[in-house]
């Protein structure tokens, strides 16, 4: 009882002491948000993961909306992650390398950047560098083949236009502009990045008809002993279209770029990379980490009759020793109608994803 | 300052009228742990050893794991006056995912309980798309497999006495429904697996209950298995998956029963 009785004094002494605090920040109180769900996710998927220490809030977003199209996040003011993640191309980049703003091309072909709030493994980027959404959007600011500009720099020019201070006020209650609370409002604007308006998710909500063709698709994507898709980009039940985890599915014998293993250093991941969800294939060419197939047809033939062996390939791809699944051309064509029916033709003129600046 | 004052002896109210019960409530309920743990042939598996070849099954074939996935579903306590708690509905355990490998939210009185569990699920709860983290998990299986979900996902390579390891085969050893007639007109058999673990003594204190999954009984007891032969596609394997449902009859076991 003396303990809970001392606790009680603790708590108190707490409170008052908060009080000046309190006064400090009366003006401070953004708006929460909720992402708008699409009804298939509702049905079917988890509550987005929000971080208990970035709450959406409408200000936040706005802050985050506005710097996702800042082309001053950039060393000569010219490029913005809209630079390489466009609305218009499913949030992806049609140039197999993006270009940095020294004139300098990376490595890897611009992830598509929806539906990140139900990326469940918290592993982001084609090797799972970054481990949460906040730290992620860090490292292109500084990255020398793309932004190649420093945080302290970015600061300071943010911190020299009022409309910024003005807008990490409302955000966060602060005026001093950081790091960490460019990349709080990136990602809250990132997380409300949501695709599930495709002609597919229609049909799940019975408010679309699938054609024969697209139907037949289907019926391969679900076909262990033809496409074989579902184990590793979702399903009907799964509308990420994507498992979020990650896989060597045969594109070399030897690898120039070893991916996740990259990253932890283990043999045993060289060559794996991310499983990219399968929305929006319609904008999203070229296509694999490397943007080396520049048509889905590509993509297509390369499980049916490409696939090579490596010391990591996945299981999952167990016809390697035939080269692929062996499609006919028929259930090429179905396939490719299938995954064309999982576009979103709605996102790229969504008003709240727009260029506010 | 009123205010603040007045919500604070509010809240010494509360905790002064609850001593009694919280006290009897601790003395009631003690936690529970149950880990799950896995061998082969009495070697311990984890995540560190995937991808090695270093296991060698009842048929001679030795084979790497890369991938370990497998759903367990209603665990449940029984006490002695036949009382059943339900603790958890189900659960997928992932050995790449440290977070997966233990039931550590259990709040049991001490006594002596009977401990069962399912591995997969049952026919009346594997109902396609209704758990919306195995959704996420793409743990489904497509309705012209018989729909629901997965059971397990056992992956990895494997060499055939002789082979060289250059470039091993690969295998895919998933567990379903049985389905007969995959396609639109398929019919499903409910393969899942009760598994009695038997009696469990919870004391006061923690308790940690290991429950070993031994891998290598999937391969050969009764059937041995060829993976030559069943290394992939077996979804719609229906003798396959009866198979399989054969031999996980003695996976699992209680490894030890711990309490500090």
């Amino acid at each position: 009882m003396i303990q809970k009785i001392l606790f009680i004094f603790c708590l108190l002494y707490i409170t008052l002491s908060c009080g000046e605090d309190d006064n400090q920040n009366q003006g401070y109180s953004p708006t929460p948000v909720n992402i708008a769900v699409p009804a298939v996710f509702s049905q079917l998927l988890p509550a987005p993961e929000i971080p208990a220490n970035n709450p959406l809030t409408q200000e936040g977003i706005a802050l985050g909306r506005a710097l996702f199209y800042e082309k001053n996040l950039s060393a000569d003011n010219t490029l913005s992650c809209a630079g390489c993640h466009r609305p218009n191309q499913g949030f992806s980049d049609q140039r197999r390398y993006s270009i940095g703003i020294d004139g300098i091309a990376g490595f890897r072909n611009s992830m598509p950047i929806v539906n990140i709030a139900w990326n469940t493994n918290n592993k982001f980027n084609w090797d799972g560098s970054a481990n949460s959404l906040e730290e992620q959007v860090l490292e292109p600011v500084i990255n020398e083949i793309e932004m190649h500009n420093t945080w302290p720099n970015v600061e300071q020019t943010l911190q020299t236009d009022p409309r910024y201070v003005t807008a990490f006020s409302n955000a966060f209650g602060t005026s001093t502009i950081s790091q960490e609370l460019v990349a709080k409002a990136l990602a809250q604007f990132i997380r409300t990045l949501v695709s599930g308006n495709a002609k597919f998710d229609n049909y799940l909500l019975g408010q679309a008809t699938l054609t024969p063709l697209e139907e037949q698709g289907l019926a391969v994507f679900l076909d262990e002993n033809r496409g074989d898709c579902f184990h590793c980009h979702g399903s009907p039940s799964n509308p990420l279209w994507t498992d979020n985890d990650f896989h060597n599915n045969g594109l070399d014998e030897n690898f120039t770029d070893l991916g996740l293993g990259d990253i932890t250093g283990d043999p045993a991941q060289f060559g794996l990379f991310k499983s990219p969800s399968l929305r929006n294939l319609a904008y999203t060419a070229p296509y694999m980490h490397d943007g080396r197939f520049q048509t889905l047809e590509q993509v297509i033939d390369h499980y049916s009759e490409g696939l090579v062996f490596s010391p990591t390939i996945d299981p999952l791809m167990k016809t390697v020793a035939q080269g692929g699944v062996q499609l006919t051309p028929q259930d090429k064509a179905a396939l490719k109608a299938f995954l064309l029916s999982l576009s979103d033709h709605s996102l790229a003129n969504n008003p709240a994803y727009q260029n506010p600046n | 300052m009123f205010k603040k004052a007045a919500f604070l002896v509010l809240l010494v109210i509360p905790f002064m009228a609850c001593d009694k019960n919280e006290d009897d409530q601790v003395q009631q309920n003690t936690p529970v742990r149950i880990d799950f743990l896995h061998s082969f042939n009495e070697d311990a598996v984890d995540f560190s050893n995937f991808n090695t070849i270093q296991y060698t099954n009842g048929f001679g074939t030795s084979l790497s794991i890369t991938r370990l996935r497998y759903l367990i579903s209603q665990v449940s306590f029984t006490n002695q006056e036949g009382i059943k708690t339900l603790v958890k509905d189900y659960k997928l355990v992932d050995l790449s995912q440290d977070n997966s490998l233990a039931i550590n939210d259990i709040l049991l009185p001490p006594g002596a309980y009977n401990l069962k569990m399912r591995f997969g699920f049952t026919e009346a709860t594997n109902t396609s798309s209704i758990y919306p983290d195995l959704n996420a998990a793409s743990w489904n299986v497509p309705e012209n497999l018989g729909g629901g979900y997965h059971y397990m996902q056992l992956e990895g390579r494997f060499l055939d006495p002789g082979d060289t390891p250059d470039e091993p085969f690969l295998y895919a050893y998933h567990t379903i429904s049985a389905v007969q007639n995959p396609g639109p007109e398929n019919t499903r058999e409910d393969t899942s697996i009760e598994i009695d673990l038997g009696e469990i003594t919870i004391t006061q204190g923690a308790t940690q209950i290991n429950v070993n999954m031994h891998i290598d009984q999937w391969f050969e007891n009764p059937n041995l298995w060829n993976l030559s032969e069943l290394n992939g596609m077996l979804m719609g394997n229906y003798t396959a998956q009866k198979m399989m449902q054969e031999n996980g009859q003695n996976v699992f076991s209680l490894a030890s029963n711990m309490s500090d």
